[in-house]
Protein backbone atom coordinates (compact mmCIF):
# COMPACT_ATOMS: atom_id res chain seq x y z
CA UNK A 1 0.00 0.00 0.00
CA UNK A 2 1.22 3.65 -0.84
CA UNK A 3 -0.13 6.35 1.13
CA UNK A 4 -0.31 10.33 0.29
CA UNK A 5 -1.43 12.04 3.33
CA UNK A 6 -2.52 15.74 2.75
CA UNK A 7 1.10 16.25 1.07
CA UNK A 8 2.13 19.78 1.03
CA UNK A 9 5.29 21.65 -0.91
CA UNK A 10 5.94 25.30 -2.17
CA UNK A 11 8.42 26.67 -3.57
CA UNK A 12 8.99 30.52 -2.87
CA UNK A 13 5.74 31.39 -3.35
CA UNK A 14 4.55 28.56 -5.66
CA UNK A 15 2.53 25.85 -3.93
CA UNK A 16 3.93 23.04 -6.34
CA UNK A 17 1.63 20.54 -4.22
CA UNK A 18 -1.38 21.34 -1.96
CA UNK A 19 -2.57 18.78 0.36
CA UNK A 20 -2.82 15.87 -1.73
CA UNK A 21 -3.57 12.46 -0.75
CA UNK A 22 -4.46 9.30 -1.86
CA UNK A 23 -3.71 6.06 -1.33
CA UNK A 24 -2.81 3.13 -3.94
CA UNK A 25 -3.38 -0.91 -3.19
CA UNK A 26 -0.54 -3.01 -3.74
CA UNK A 27 -0.29 -3.85 -7.50
CA UNK A 28 -2.16 -1.46 -8.78
CA UNK A 29 -0.94 0.92 -12.12
CA UNK A 30 -1.96 4.48 -10.58
CA UNK A 31 -1.46 7.01 -12.84
CA UNK A 32 -0.86 11.06 -12.20
CA UNK A 33 -2.63 12.83 -14.99
CA UNK A 34 -1.62 16.77 -15.51
CA UNK A 35 -0.20 19.71 -17.44
CA UNK A 36 3.32 20.62 -17.07
CA UNK A 37 3.62 22.35 -13.45
CA UNK A 38 0.57 20.48 -11.94
CA UNK A 39 2.77 18.80 -8.99
CA UNK A 40 3.14 15.36 -10.40
CA UNK A 41 6.75 15.39 -10.37
CA UNK A 42 6.88 16.93 -6.80
CA UNK A 43 4.33 14.22 -6.14
CA UNK A 44 7.02 11.18 -6.95
CA UNK A 45 10.34 12.99 -5.68
CA UNK A 46 8.47 12.98 -2.47
CA UNK A 47 7.73 9.26 -2.34
CA UNK A 48 11.53 9.12 -3.95
CA UNK A 49 13.19 10.84 -1.08
CA UNK A 50 14.31 13.74 -2.75
CA UNK A 51 12.01 16.10 -1.85
CA UNK A 52 11.07 16.79 1.79
CA UNK A 53 7.17 18.01 1.86
CA UNK A 54 6.61 21.50 4.13
CA UNK A 55 4.21 19.58 5.47
CA UNK A 56 1.78 16.27 5.37
CA UNK A 57 3.41 12.52 5.39
CA UNK A 58 3.81 9.64 2.59
CA UNK A 59 4.26 6.26 3.26
CA UNK A 60 5.06 3.15 1.33
CA UNK A 61 4.51 -0.52 2.74
CA UNK A 62 3.51 1.09 5.95
CA UNK A 63 6.91 2.42 6.12
CA UNK A 64 6.82 6.43 7.02
CA UNK A 65 9.57 7.98 3.65
CA UNK A 66 11.21 10.74 6.14
CA UNK A 67 11.41 8.72 8.91
CA UNK A 68 12.53 5.78 7.42
CA UNK A 69 14.26 6.42 3.99
CA UNK A 70 17.18 3.64 3.96
CA UNK A 71 14.63 1.14 4.60
CA UNK A 72 11.87 3.00 1.96
CA UNK A 73 14.80 3.20 -0.85
CA UNK A 74 14.99 -0.29 -0.52
CA UNK A 75 11.38 -0.46 -1.72
CA UNK A 76 11.45 1.37 -5.19
CA UNK A 77 12.91 1.78 -8.32
CA UNK A 78 12.62 4.91 -9.79
CA UNK A 79 12.64 6.24 -13.62
CA UNK A 80 12.75 10.32 -13.54
CA UNK A 81 11.99 12.58 -16.04
CA UNK A 82 15.97 13.34 -16.70
CA UNK A 83 18.03 10.82 -18.00
CA UNK A 84 20.52 10.64 -15.58
CA UNK A 85 22.53 7.92 -16.89
CA UNK A 86 26.24 7.86 -16.52
CA UNK A 87 26.97 9.25 -20.36
CA UNK A 88 30.30 7.99 -20.31
CA UNK A 89 29.77 4.93 -18.91
CA UNK A 90 28.46 1.51 -20.58
CA UNK A 91 25.52 0.25 -20.48
CA UNK A 92 26.77 -2.61 -18.53
CA UNK A 93 28.46 -0.52 -16.29
CA UNK A 94 25.46 1.82 -15.50
CA UNK A 95 23.46 -1.40 -14.44
CA UNK A 96 26.40 -2.72 -12.81
CA UNK A 97 27.14 0.35 -10.57
CA UNK A 98 23.22 0.33 -9.55
CA UNK A 99 23.07 -3.15 -8.81
CA UNK A 100 25.69 -2.56 -5.88
CA UNK A 101 24.29 0.48 -5.10
CA UNK A 102 20.77 -1.51 -4.43
CA UNK A 103 23.04 -4.43 -2.88
CA UNK A 104 21.20 -6.90 -6.33
CA UNK A 105 22.29 -10.07 -5.80
CA UNK A 106 23.54 -12.85 -8.83
CA UNK A 107 24.66 -9.05 -11.01
CA UNK A 108 25.68 -10.45 -13.97
CA UNK A 109 22.70 -12.59 -15.09
CA UNK A 110 19.93 -9.92 -13.48
CA UNK A 111 22.00 -7.15 -15.66
CA UNK A 112 21.77 -9.97 -18.84
CA UNK A 113 18.02 -10.57 -17.76
CA UNK A 114 17.36 -6.88 -17.28
CA UNK A 115 18.76 -5.86 -20.82
CA UNK A 116 16.89 -8.77 -22.90
CA UNK A 117 13.38 -7.78 -21.37
CA UNK A 118 14.27 -3.84 -22.63
CA UNK A 119 15.81 -4.96 -25.78
CA UNK A 120 19.43 -3.98 -25.34
CA UNK A 121 21.05 -7.13 -24.90
CA UNK A 122 23.38 -5.93 -28.23
CA UNK A 123 24.15 -2.69 -26.62
CA UNK A 124 25.58 -4.31 -23.05
CA UNK A 125 29.08 -2.38 -24.21
CA UNK A 126 28.17 1.11 -25.97
CA UNK A 127 28.77 4.16 -23.84
CA UNK A 128 25.32 5.58 -22.71
CA UNK A 129 25.76 8.90 -24.90
CA UNK A 130 25.66 6.68 -27.82
CA UNK A 131 22.09 5.85 -26.93
CA UNK A 132 19.43 7.44 -28.61
CA UNK A 133 16.92 9.18 -26.10
CA UNK A 134 14.30 5.81 -26.49
CA UNK A 135 17.78 3.64 -25.69
CA UNK A 136 18.56 5.48 -22.82
CA UNK A 137 15.03 5.64 -21.34
CA UNK A 138 14.60 1.93 -21.86
CA UNK A 139 17.85 1.76 -20.24
CA UNK A 140 16.62 3.93 -17.35
CA UNK A 141 13.19 1.14 -17.32
CA UNK A 142 16.20 -1.51 -17.07
CA UNK A 143 17.78 -0.39 -14.35
CA UNK A 144 14.92 1.20 -12.21
CA UNK A 145 13.78 -3.30 -12.78
CA UNK A 146 17.39 -5.13 -11.24
CA UNK A 147 16.67 -4.83 -7.69
CA UNK A 148 13.02 -5.99 -8.34
CA UNK A 149 11.23 -3.44 -6.49
CA UNK A 150 7.78 -4.33 -5.08
CA UNK A 151 7.27 -0.36 -6.10
CA UNK A 152 7.90 1.31 -9.19
CA UNK A 153 8.09 5.34 -9.81
CA UNK A 154 7.88 6.38 -13.02
CA UNK A 155 8.13 10.01 -13.86
CA UNK A 156 6.70 10.66 -17.53
CA UNK A 157 8.21 7.29 -18.43
CA UNK A 158 7.70 7.88 -22.36
CA UNK A 159 8.65 11.54 -22.93
CA UNK A 160 10.00 12.01 -26.29
CA UNK A 161 9.74 8.89 -27.62
CA UNK A 162 8.02 7.75 -30.87
CA UNK A 163 5.11 5.63 -30.95
CA UNK A 164 6.85 2.70 -31.76
CA UNK A 165 9.25 2.84 -28.90
CA UNK A 166 6.56 4.23 -26.69
CA UNK A 167 4.43 1.17 -27.04
CA UNK A 168 7.60 -1.19 -26.08
CA UNK A 169 7.33 0.82 -22.67
CA UNK A 170 4.21 0.40 -22.29
CA UNK A 171 4.69 -3.57 -22.87
CA UNK A 172 7.78 -3.67 -20.40
CA UNK A 173 5.30 -1.88 -17.54
CA UNK A 174 2.44 -4.10 -18.48
CA UNK A 175 4.76 -7.13 -18.01
CA UNK A 176 6.06 -5.63 -14.69
CA UNK A 177 2.36 -5.20 -13.33
CA UNK A 178 2.19 -8.72 -14.18
CA UNK A 179 4.65 -9.49 -11.65
CA UNK A 180 2.59 -8.06 -8.83
CA UNK A 181 4.82 -4.46 -8.71
CA UNK A 182 2.84 -1.42 -7.75
CA UNK A 183 3.37 1.42 -10.40
CA UNK A 184 2.90 4.89 -10.02
CA UNK A 185 3.13 6.86 -13.36
CA UNK A 186 3.36 10.56 -14.15
CA UNK A 187 2.00 11.61 -17.50
CA UNK A 188 0.81 14.49 -19.32
CA UNK A 189 -0.39 11.77 -22.23
CA UNK A 190 -4.18 10.97 -22.31
CA UNK A 191 -3.58 7.79 -24.39
CA UNK A 192 -0.90 6.32 -21.94
CA UNK A 193 -2.66 7.13 -18.95
CA UNK A 194 -5.77 5.22 -20.43
CA UNK A 195 -4.58 2.11 -21.51
CA UNK A 196 -1.91 1.78 -19.02
CA UNK A 197 -3.60 2.82 -15.40
CA UNK A 198 -6.26 1.01 -13.59
CA UNK A 199 -6.86 4.36 -11.40
CA UNK A 200 -5.99 7.69 -12.63
CA UNK A 201 -5.57 11.07 -9.71
CA UNK A 202 -5.81 13.91 -12.14
CA UNK A 203 -3.78 16.62 -10.90
CA UNK A 204 -4.36 20.53 -11.63
CA UNK A 205 -2.09 23.63 -9.81
CA UNK A 206 -1.25 20.75 -6.84
CA UNK A 207 -4.29 19.88 -5.92
CA UNK A 208 -6.03 16.51 -6.85
CA UNK A 209 -9.19 17.14 -8.62
CA UNK A 210 -10.28 13.67 -9.27
CA UNK A 211 -9.59 10.01 -8.97
CA UNK A 212 -10.87 6.79 -10.17
CA UNK A 213 -10.69 4.47 -13.11
CA UNK A 214 -10.45 5.72 -16.62
CA UNK A 215 -13.72 4.56 -17.17
CA UNK A 216 -15.54 6.03 -13.93
CA UNK A 217 -14.10 9.01 -14.86
CA UNK A 218 -14.95 9.20 -18.33
CA UNK A 219 -19.13 8.31 -17.59
CA UNK A 220 -18.58 11.31 -15.16
CA UNK A 221 -18.06 13.56 -17.76
CA UNK A 222 -20.64 11.70 -20.21
CA UNK A 223 -18.89 9.04 -22.32
CA UNK A 224 -19.35 10.50 -26.28
CA UNK A 225 -18.59 14.29 -27.28
CA UNK A 226 -20.35 15.74 -30.27
CA UNK A 227 -17.82 18.52 -31.82
CA UNK A 228 -17.86 21.12 -34.52
CA UNK A 229 -15.75 23.90 -35.48
CA UNK A 230 -18.04 26.83 -35.52
CA UNK A 231 -17.86 29.56 -38.16
CA UNK A 232 -15.30 31.79 -35.93
CA UNK A 233 -12.87 29.06 -36.28
CA UNK A 234 -14.01 28.05 -32.18
CA UNK A 235 -14.46 24.24 -31.08
CA UNK A 236 -17.55 23.66 -29.65
CA UNK A 237 -18.34 20.85 -28.09
CA UNK A 238 -21.38 19.12 -26.80
CA UNK A 239 -21.15 15.67 -23.99
CA UNK A 240 -23.77 13.06 -23.65
CA UNK A 241 -24.51 10.26 -21.76
CA UNK A 242 -25.24 8.20 -24.38
CA UNK A 243 -24.64 7.26 -28.05
CA UNK A 244 -28.33 7.79 -29.34
CA UNK A 245 -28.31 11.24 -27.44
CA UNK A 246 -24.77 12.20 -29.39
CA UNK A 247 -26.59 11.02 -32.84
CA UNK A 248 -29.66 12.94 -32.04
CA UNK A 249 -27.45 16.01 -30.72
CA UNK A 250 -25.36 16.02 -33.94
CA UNK A 251 -28.32 15.53 -36.32
CA UNK A 252 -29.55 18.79 -34.93
CA UNK A 253 -26.58 20.34 -36.00
CA UNK A 254 -24.65 21.94 -39.25
CA UNK A 255 -22.31 19.28 -41.56
CA UNK A 256 -18.65 18.79 -40.48
CA UNK A 257 -19.57 17.29 -37.18
CA UNK A 258 -17.76 14.67 -35.30
CA UNK A 259 -18.84 12.06 -32.82
CA UNK A 260 -16.20 10.47 -30.50
CA UNK A 261 -15.55 8.86 -27.39
CA UNK A 262 -14.80 10.89 -24.32
CA UNK A 263 -11.41 10.72 -23.05
CA UNK A 264 -9.69 11.84 -19.94
CA UNK A 265 -8.61 15.34 -21.88
CA UNK A 266 -12.50 15.88 -21.75
CA UNK A 267 -12.39 14.80 -17.93
CA UNK A 268 -9.52 17.41 -17.49
CA UNK A 269 -11.44 19.92 -19.20
CA UNK A 270 -14.75 19.65 -17.75
CA UNK A 271 -13.07 19.31 -14.24
CA UNK A 272 -10.40 22.50 -14.34
CA UNK A 273 -12.10 24.24 -17.87
CA UNK A 274 -8.37 23.86 -19.10
CA UNK A 275 -6.82 21.86 -21.39
CA UNK A 276 -3.58 19.24 -20.38
CA UNK A 277 -0.76 19.80 -22.78
CA UNK B 1 31.79 -1.46 1.78
CA UNK B 2 28.53 1.14 0.73
CA UNK B 3 30.68 3.75 -0.49
CA UNK B 4 32.36 1.34 -3.00
CA UNK B 5 30.00 1.52 -5.62
CA UNK B 6 30.34 5.41 -5.87
CA UNK B 7 33.86 4.99 -5.63
CA UNK B 8 34.09 2.11 -8.68
CA UNK B 9 31.59 4.83 -10.91
CA UNK B 10 34.61 7.50 -10.15
CA UNK B 11 37.44 5.44 -11.07
CA UNK B 12 35.74 4.22 -14.51
CA UNK B 13 35.33 8.09 -14.91
CA UNK B 14 38.78 8.90 -14.32
CA UNK B 15 40.32 5.70 -16.11
CA UNK B 16 38.28 7.14 -19.39
CA UNK B 17 39.59 10.99 -18.38
CA UNK B 18 43.05 9.59 -18.03
CA UNK B 19 43.06 8.28 -21.88
CA UNK B 20 42.68 11.30 -22.71
CA UNK B 21 46.40 13.10 -22.36
CA UNK B 22 44.38 16.86 -21.92
CA UNK B 23 43.67 15.78 -17.90
CA UNK B 24 47.25 14.52 -17.58
CA UNK B 25 48.25 17.96 -19.21
CA UNK B 26 45.44 20.04 -17.06
CA UNK B 27 46.56 18.36 -14.14
CA UNK B 28 50.14 19.11 -14.18
CA UNK B 29 50.60 22.03 -16.08
CA UNK B 30 49.67 25.01 -13.65
CA UNK B 31 52.50 23.87 -11.09
CA UNK B 32 55.00 23.15 -13.41
CA UNK B 33 54.60 27.20 -14.28
CA UNK B 34 55.27 27.78 -11.19
CA UNK B 35 58.16 25.61 -10.81
CA UNK B 36 59.58 26.88 -13.85
CA UNK B 37 58.67 30.48 -12.71
CA UNK B 38 59.60 30.60 -9.30
CA UNK B 39 61.93 27.89 -9.41
CA UNK B 40 64.03 27.98 -11.95
CA UNK B 41 63.47 31.58 -12.45
CA UNK B 42 63.09 34.18 -9.26
CA UNK B 43 64.28 30.85 -7.23
CA UNK B 44 68.26 31.28 -9.18
CA UNK B 45 68.77 34.83 -7.08
CA UNK B 46 66.63 33.40 -4.08
CA UNK B 47 67.72 31.47 -0.78
CA UNK B 48 65.33 29.92 2.11
CA UNK B 49 67.07 29.52 5.44
CA UNK B 50 70.03 29.30 3.50
CA UNK B 51 68.94 26.36 1.59
CA UNK B 52 68.50 25.86 -2.00
CA UNK B 53 64.68 27.98 -2.73
CA UNK B 54 63.85 24.91 -5.54
CA UNK B 55 64.29 22.30 -2.62
CA UNK B 56 61.67 24.91 -0.49
CA UNK B 57 59.30 25.54 -3.17
CA UNK B 58 58.93 21.88 -4.53
CA UNK B 59 56.94 20.35 -1.52
CA UNK B 60 54.65 23.41 -1.28
CA UNK B 61 53.98 22.76 -5.50
CA UNK B 62 52.92 18.95 -3.90
CA UNK B 63 50.33 20.54 -1.37
CA UNK B 64 49.34 22.87 -3.93
CA UNK B 65 48.36 20.80 -6.87
CA UNK B 66 46.86 17.98 -4.02
CA UNK B 67 44.48 20.86 -2.85
CA UNK B 68 43.91 21.96 -6.62
CA UNK B 69 43.38 18.32 -7.95
CA UNK B 70 41.40 17.02 -4.92
CA UNK B 71 38.80 20.16 -4.13
CA UNK B 72 37.97 20.72 -7.84
CA UNK B 73 37.42 17.46 -9.37
CA UNK B 74 35.59 16.75 -6.99
CA UNK B 75 33.45 20.29 -6.51
CA UNK B 76 32.91 20.60 -9.88
CA UNK B 77 32.28 16.80 -10.70
CA UNK B 78 29.66 16.94 -7.84
CA UNK B 79 27.99 19.93 -8.97
CA UNK B 80 27.61 19.12 -12.25
CA UNK B 81 26.49 15.53 -11.01
CA UNK B 82 23.84 17.20 -8.95
CA UNK B 83 22.14 20.30 -10.93
CA UNK B 84 23.16 19.11 -14.71
CA UNK B 85 22.84 15.57 -15.69
CA UNK B 86 20.94 14.27 -12.05
CA UNK B 87 23.31 11.29 -12.11
CA UNK B 88 24.08 12.43 -7.54
CA UNK B 89 20.48 11.64 -7.19
CA UNK B 90 20.85 7.57 -8.37
CA UNK B 91 22.95 8.03 -4.78
CA UNK B 92 20.60 9.96 -2.62
CA UNK B 93 17.90 6.94 -3.67
CA UNK B 94 20.03 3.96 -3.49
CA UNK B 95 19.59 2.54 0.40
CA UNK B 96 22.73 3.34 1.63
CA UNK B 97 23.98 5.99 4.61
CA UNK B 98 24.94 9.54 3.58
CA UNK B 99 28.46 9.36 5.16
CA UNK B 100 28.50 6.09 2.22
CA UNK B 101 28.48 9.21 -0.45
CA UNK B 102 30.63 10.82 1.57
CA UNK B 103 33.10 8.35 1.84
CA UNK B 104 33.02 6.91 -1.64
CA UNK B 105 32.98 10.71 -3.17
CA UNK B 106 35.64 11.46 -0.68
CA UNK B 107 38.54 8.75 -1.20
CA UNK B 108 37.59 8.76 -5.35
CA UNK B 109 38.75 13.05 -5.12
CA UNK B 110 41.53 11.91 -2.78
CA UNK B 111 42.96 9.01 -5.40
CA UNK B 112 42.60 12.17 -8.04
CA UNK B 113 44.39 14.42 -5.79
CA UNK B 114 47.35 11.89 -5.26
CA UNK B 115 47.90 10.94 -8.85
CA UNK B 116 48.11 14.39 -9.97
CA UNK B 117 50.75 14.80 -6.80
CA UNK B 118 52.80 12.26 -7.90
CA UNK B 119 53.13 14.07 -11.18
CA UNK B 120 54.72 16.79 -9.63
CA UNK B 121 56.28 14.37 -7.12
CA UNK B 122 57.85 12.60 -10.07
CA UNK B 123 58.95 16.13 -11.54
CA UNK B 124 60.12 17.77 -8.71
CA UNK B 125 62.39 14.40 -8.55
CA UNK B 126 64.06 15.23 -12.07
CA UNK B 127 64.27 19.15 -11.26
CA UNK B 128 66.09 18.93 -7.67
CA UNK B 129 68.54 16.31 -6.30
CA UNK B 130 66.73 17.27 -2.77
CA UNK B 131 65.09 14.27 -1.05
CA UNK B 132 61.50 16.00 0.35
CA UNK B 133 59.41 12.93 0.40
CA UNK B 134 59.61 12.12 4.42
CA UNK B 135 56.70 10.28 7.03
CA UNK B 136 55.26 13.93 8.02
CA UNK B 137 55.29 14.43 3.57
CA UNK B 138 53.21 11.24 2.95
CA UNK B 139 51.16 11.72 6.37
CA UNK B 140 50.48 15.78 5.18
CA UNK B 141 49.84 14.82 1.41
CA UNK B 142 47.02 11.80 2.38
CA UNK B 143 45.27 14.10 4.50
CA UNK B 144 45.06 16.83 2.67
CA UNK B 145 43.69 15.26 -0.24
CA UNK B 146 41.08 13.63 2.02
CA UNK B 147 40.33 17.41 3.85
CA UNK B 148 39.77 19.55 0.63
CA UNK B 149 37.70 16.33 -1.25
CA UNK B 150 35.49 16.70 1.65
CA UNK B 151 35.40 20.69 1.05
CA UNK B 152 34.64 19.77 -2.52
CA UNK B 153 32.01 17.95 -2.13
CA UNK B 154 30.61 21.13 0.43
CA UNK B 155 31.22 23.16 -2.22
CA UNK B 156 29.81 20.49 -5.32
CA UNK B 157 26.31 20.53 -2.37
CA UNK B 158 26.31 24.58 -1.80
CA UNK B 159 26.50 25.52 -5.05
CA UNK B 160 23.79 26.49 -6.96
CA UNK B 161 24.89 26.34 -10.20
CA UNK B 162 28.85 25.80 -11.79
CA UNK B 163 29.55 29.13 -11.50
CA UNK B 164 29.29 29.72 -8.37
CA UNK B 165 31.93 26.43 -8.26
CA UNK B 166 33.98 28.76 -9.81
CA UNK B 167 33.27 31.87 -7.41
CA UNK B 168 34.38 29.81 -4.44
CA UNK B 169 37.66 28.73 -5.86
CA UNK B 170 38.34 32.45 -6.77
CA UNK B 171 37.70 33.48 -3.11
CA UNK B 172 38.88 30.64 -1.25
CA UNK B 173 41.37 27.97 -2.94
CA UNK B 174 43.21 30.12 -5.34
CA UNK B 175 44.02 33.19 -2.29
CA UNK B 176 44.60 30.10 0.32
CA UNK B 177 47.34 28.54 -2.61
CA UNK B 178 49.44 31.90 -2.46
CA UNK B 179 48.67 32.73 1.59
CA UNK B 180 49.63 29.63 3.20
CA UNK B 181 53.44 28.90 3.07
CA UNK B 182 53.09 27.68 -0.78
CA UNK B 183 56.05 30.22 -2.19
CA UNK B 184 57.73 31.47 1.00
CA UNK B 185 58.18 30.66 4.65
CA UNK B 186 54.97 32.01 6.57
CA UNK B 187 56.91 33.42 9.51
CA UNK B 188 58.31 36.50 6.88
CA UNK B 189 54.53 37.77 6.81
CA UNK B 190 53.97 41.02 9.33
CA UNK B 191 52.25 39.27 12.31
CA UNK B 192 48.26 40.19 11.81
CA UNK B 193 48.53 38.61 8.26
CA UNK B 194 50.26 35.28 9.69
CA UNK B 195 47.66 34.44 12.37
CA UNK B 196 45.08 34.85 9.53
CA UNK B 197 47.52 32.49 7.08
CA UNK B 198 47.21 29.64 10.65
CA UNK B 199 44.00 29.30 10.20
CA UNK B 200 44.20 28.31 7.08
CA UNK B 201 44.55 24.54 6.38
CA UNK B 202 47.08 24.46 3.62
CA UNK B 203 49.56 26.45 5.56
CA UNK B 204 49.43 23.45 8.17
CA UNK B 205 49.56 20.92 4.82
CA UNK B 206 52.88 23.28 4.36
CA UNK B 207 54.47 23.03 7.44
CA UNK B 208 54.20 19.35 7.79
CA UNK B 209 55.03 18.68 4.06
CA UNK B 210 58.39 20.27 4.95
CA UNK B 211 59.46 18.46 7.73
CA UNK B 212 61.63 15.45 8.24
CA UNK B 213 60.40 14.09 11.11
CA UNK B 214 57.36 15.16 13.27
CA UNK B 215 57.99 17.44 16.11
CA UNK B 216 55.94 19.63 18.24
CA UNK B 217 54.98 22.18 15.29
CA UNK B 218 54.23 19.33 13.20
CA UNK B 219 52.06 17.44 15.46
CA UNK B 220 49.83 20.73 16.13
CA UNK B 221 49.95 20.77 12.52
CA UNK B 222 48.55 17.67 11.71
CA UNK B 223 45.77 17.51 14.56
CA UNK B 224 44.76 21.47 12.97
CA UNK B 225 44.06 19.38 9.63
CA UNK B 226 42.12 16.24 11.19
CA UNK B 227 40.10 18.72 12.99
CA UNK B 228 39.62 20.50 9.94
CA UNK B 229 38.86 17.05 7.89
CA UNK B 230 36.67 15.44 10.32
CA UNK B 231 34.41 18.86 10.52
CA UNK B 232 34.49 19.12 6.94
CA UNK B 233 33.42 15.28 6.77
CA UNK B 234 30.56 15.86 8.98
CA UNK B 235 29.05 18.73 7.18
CA UNK B 236 29.22 17.21 4.68
CA UNK B 237 27.34 14.17 5.18
CA UNK B 238 24.77 16.56 7.17
CA UNK B 239 24.35 18.20 3.91
CA UNK B 240 23.97 14.50 1.88
CA UNK B 241 21.35 13.70 4.64
CA UNK B 242 19.12 17.24 4.67
CA UNK B 243 19.18 16.86 0.88
CA UNK B 244 15.95 18.40 -0.78
CA UNK B 245 14.91 19.24 -4.16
Amino acid sequence: MIEADKLSKSYGRVRAVNGVSFAIPNGEVFGLLGPNGAGKTTIIKTFTTLTKPDSGRCFIEGIDVAANPIEVKGLIGVVPQENNLDRELTAYENLRIYSLLHNVKEIEAKIDGALQVVGLNDRRDSLAHHFSGGMQRRLLLARALLPEPKVLFLDEPSIGLDPQIRRQMWDVIRKTRIEGRTVVLTTHYIEEAELLCDRVGILAKGELVALDTPAHLKAYVGEYIVELIDPDGKLVQHICKTREEAHIVAKQMTNGVTVRKSNLEDVFIKLTGERIE
Amino acid sequence: MEWYPIFLREMLLFRRKLLRLGYLFSAMVVPIIYLVVFGFGLGRSVSIGGGNYLAFLIPGLVAMSSMNNSYNWVSSALNLNRIYFKTFQVFVQAPIKPSAIMIGEVFAGMIKGLFASVLIIAVGIVASSASFITVPFVAALMINCFLFSNLGVITGMVSKSHEDTATYTNFFIMPMAFFSGTFFPVDRMPVAIKYVMYILPLTHTNILVRKAAFDYEGVVSLAVLILYAVAFFCYGTYLIRNYSE
